[in-house]
């Protein structure tokens, strides 16, 4: 189920709220209970037939960790065993076609099954492994009730597209959280402007976005830059839509879901984007994968190996295909040139110059990321630099450019910090005894968000219904 | 103070999304159909073990959902008003706005091209060449009439960054008019004799797809010129003979439908001011009172294209009673209803079947049937190579 469907909005939504708020707090697991009854709902939504392989990683992930923490010989052989599973369990469902395909390429007749991939699986089988990881480090005990486990996986508002959340995190909010009308309120706020990202700017910067990479012989030097663009707002308004709706959500129900993004678009270099997009995953990555290699801490030539594995995986684990695999080479490329060669040159540069570079280089990145074969990316980047099969300019960017005028308007400056600027001077404001500012700063959000939510529902009524984009991986 | 605020937006913020859940509960049922978007409302879902297995219910279930919450057309007028008058989109609901004064659909960027065309045509050719021997068997004539679609007629009122699909269009009924008449069809190419008469803007309409009754009127006086030519010594109805009134209803045109009829315009439809022959109806076998216009009984009501014949039927049949007049049969898209009210009067008995909605029989035994002295086919350009429907000519 998307948060962006009317099922949801007005239908799961209600009924979780009062079903959670209608019992007591002080009768904690009840709540748990709810919420886990509904997160199964949700799961359970886009088919049954998902649930199996769900239920199956969370009780093999709760059995491991309890096998890891109370049994003293074998732990290790207990944790290698599950994680393997683990990674088999992805490996089978998203990468089987991917190998067998390229196996078929190669001349071998494989015959490539048709495997339904479980919705969320890249997410909750990361969220799984960090458990397990941080029960046999040490960093936290395992939790004996099955049930908290599953909730830890299921828990829908971040199920199928994350935040990746960290028991040591989540298992204390299960007993000790506390939900509050203010907590509630900026909860329910940001939870509007998320789905208002999603809906009014994601989906309709998208539609110019898939223009240009399907313009074939149609496509211009202006067409593709408008595309790659569209392309770099759609995915920030659509995951951090989904993110912002993900925490709102969280913060109503008392939970606190770890930031994902920081405004990305402002980074000075492609090690600061990664400092700054889907930061969970980023840190997951740093925790469970580059420090275990030797991170930083070796040979420059071991550091360069432990990057490349970290930025291939990257690739292959938000999609089963080359041109994923390509943009994590990539990212690995410009993270070891900022590292060992010119990183210090370019902090010598003017901020301006140093923006330009990182986002000329991002919505690059996002062309491997989108295209959908490797031949497509060699036309769109072609076009961007020049060499477009329709010349320079033609009248379908003008299209884009005036249909989703209001759109590119508002998505820019929504893309900066410019939300931040403004709330700090108004703030400024109303400590030094502006009333008006006071008032605003109170009830501006909470207008905004009412008007929000009716223009996004409106826009869902009258569209067909959209997946969010990072649903796939 | 802080608090209350926060309590009162939760509260309300809750009573919308409890309220609209009850709305649909209570009030699903009443719509099945929506006029604007000339589509019928999904249907609720059952429940079933494979629907919910396999994850088509909770689809099912939000089309449904979505189709039902109450206030839907009014909210999505206020949506359409909002895009067309507050933001000012050149493109709403896929209608243009940005076109000169008339309503154009957006059309896609991309185009087939001229070989696609002389590819997709033999068949199609062949078919009607099949029709042409076999009409004539009958001891008939057969006669291809072919009109441009308003987004055609109106090509040149694009503005310059949508595509109109000029040359396409061009290239499309250039290859189709030539196929036609290789294969022996008599075709006449609506598109050329307008262009001859300066492609009057009074032809079409500005908020439908169909020409209006002037357009209609100087399509039935080329197709009786052309009939003329052959030898066919048919009544002609002259402007001098009849009156044209237009109507005072407001117009609903199906590009204007589209904008929730929000496009502001004067468009009137008209009609004939008088019947100009007597004539017996017979729809779908069954004898009917209907008129050739049907009119709303009150001023303020809207109309719509539909008003000529009363719209689409599979079969019907009009007798004016003078045996020396030849037959026709009449086959072909909507462009047809108009032309109906006007080439009736030059026959016997006019025969009129819409492929789409007609199943008795094949269009082939219908002729051996009812050996038409004429047979008529009215096709709008868009629809050339179109191959159900009205484009179903012919099966072996």
């Amino acid at each position: 189920m998307a948060f962006s469907s009317m099922t949801f909005l007005f239908g799961f939504l209600p009924a979780v709220l009062l079903c959670y708020f209608v019992i007591p707090a002080r009768f904690r697991a009840a709540r748990n209970f709810v919420l886990l009854a509904f997160s199964l709902v949700f799961y359970c939504w886009g088919g049954m037939a998902l649930l199996p392989v769900f239920l199956a990683s969370c009780l093999l992930n709760w059995g491991a960790a309890l096998l890891v923490d109370k049994v003293k010989s074998h732990r290790k052989a207990v944790y290698v065993t599950a994680l393997v599973l683990n990674v088999t369990m992805l490996g089978y469902y998203k990468y089987t076609g991917f190998l067998l395909g390229n196996l078929n390429a190669l001349g071998l007749d494989v015959a490539v099954p048709s495997i339904a991939l479980p919705a969320g699986i890249s997410f909750f089988t990361f969220q799984a492994i960090a458990y397990l990881t941080d029960v046999y480090r040490g960093i936290v005990r395992a939790e004996r009730n099955p049930a908290r486990v599953v909730l830890f996986m299921a828990l829908f508002p971040q199920l199928l597209q994350g935040p990746i959340l960290r028991w040591n995190d989540f298992g204390p909010a299960l007993t000790e959280r506390q939900e509050t009308a203010a907590e509630a309120a900026e909860g329910a706020v940001r939870f509007c402007c998320g789905l208002a990202k999603k809906v009014l700017l994601a989906d309709a910067l998208g539609q110019a976005a898939d223009a240009a990479f399907s313009a074939g012989d149609r496509l211009t030097v202006t067409l593709a830059w408008l595309g790659a663009i569209a392309y770099t707002l759609q995915l920030y308004f659509d995951f951090s839509g989904y993110t912002d709706m993900a925490i709102g959500l969280g913060r109503v129900l008392g939970f606190r879901i770890p930031e994902n993004f920081n405004y990305p678009y402002i980074a000075k270099s492609a090690s600061e984007f990664w400092r700054r997009w889907h930061m969970t995953l980023s840190y997951w990555f740093r925790d469970y994968v580059y420090i275990p290699l030797g991170g930083n801490r070796c040979a420059r030539g071991r550091q360069v190996g432990n990057l490349l594995v970290v930025w291939m995986l990257t690739g292959l684990w938000h999609g089963s295909a080359w041109n994923f695999v390509l943009w994590g080479l990539y990212y690995a490329l410009l993270l070891m040139g900022e590292k060992f060669l010119w990183g210090k040159r370019l902090q010598k540069l003017p901020a301006a110059v140093q923006h330009g570079y990182a986002m000329v280089l991002i919505i690059i990145g996002w062309v491997l990321f989108r295209a959908t074969s490797l031949q497509l990316v060699g036309d769109m980047i072609s076009a961007m630099f020049g060499f477009a099969p329709a010349g320079f300019h033609g009248m379908e960017t003008e299209y884009y450019l005036r249909q989703f005028a209001w759109e590119w308007a508002v998505a820019i400056p929504a893309a900066l910090p410019v939300k931040n600027w403004m709330q700090g001077k108004l703030s400024a404001k109303a400590e030094g005894g502006c009333g008006v500012c006071r008032w605003t700063l109170e009830l501006g959000p909470k207008v905004l968000a009412v008007v929000l939510l009716g223009c996004s529902a409106v826009r869902l009524l009258s569209s067909t219904f959209r997946s969010f984009l990072y649903f796939q991986f | 103070m802080k608090r209350f605020f926060d309590r009162a937006f939760l509260a309300g913020l809750l009573a919308v999304l409890v309220a609209v859940p009850l709305g649909v509960a209570l009030w699903s049922h009443k719509e099945t159909s929506a006029y604007y978007e000339n589509r019928t409302l999904a249907a609720k879902p059952e429940v079933t073990a494979e629907s919910l297995w396999n994850g088509s219910f909770g689809s099912d279930f939000e089309s449904w959902f979505s189709d039902h919450v109450p206030g839907r057309t009014t909210l999505l007028k206020i949506d359409t008003a909002v895009q067309m008058k507050l933001l000012q989109r050149p493109v709403v609901n896929d209608i243009v706005l940005d076109a000169d004064g008339v309503l154009v659909p957006k059309m896609s960027y991309s185009e087939y091209s001229r070989k696609a065309y002389e590819e997709t045509v033999p068949p199609i050719a062949e078919n009607f060449g099949k029709l042409n021997d076999h009409v004539e068997e009958n001891g008939g004539k057969f006669y291809f009439v072919g009109f441009p679609e308003q987004r055609v007629y109106f090509e040149d009122r694009f503005p310059d960054y949508m595509n109109n699909h000029e040359t396409e269009a061009a290239v499309a009924d250039e290859v189709f008019m030539t196929a036609l008449e290789n294969a022996g069809v008599h075709a006449l190419d609506m598109r050329q004799v307008y262009a001859e008469q300066g492609n009057p803007a009074e032809y079409y309409s500005v908020v439908d797809h169909h020409y209006n009754y002037y357009g209609a009127y100087a399509g039935y006086r080329a197709i009786m010129e052309a009939l003329a030519e052959d030898g066919w010594g048919l009544p002609v109805l002259t402007e001098d003979e009849i009156g044209f009134a237009e109507l005072p209803n407001p117009y609903i045109g199906s590009r204007n439908r589209k904008l929730y009829n929000l496009w502001e315009n004067e468009e009137k439809a008209a009609i004939l001011a008088e019947t100009p022959v007597p004539f017996t109806r017979t729809d779908n076998g069954r004898p009917s009172e209907k008129p050739l216009f049907v009119v709303p009984a009150q001023e303020d009501l809207p109309t719509t294209y539909n008003l000529y014949m009363g719209g689409d039927f599979g079969e019907t049949v009009l007798e004016t009673n003078r045996p020396e007049l030849p037959d026709v049969l009449i086959f072909g898209d909507s462009f047809t209803n108009a032309l109906e009210t006007l080439l009736y009067a030059s026959f016997d008995e006019t025969r009129i079947l819409d492929l789409r909605h007609y199943t008795e029989q094949s269009l082939k035994d219908y002729i051996t049937e009812h050996k038409p002295d004429i047979v008529l086919c009215v096709m709008n350009d868009t629809f050339y190579y179109t191959t159900t429907g009205n484009g179903a000519v012919w099966e072996d």
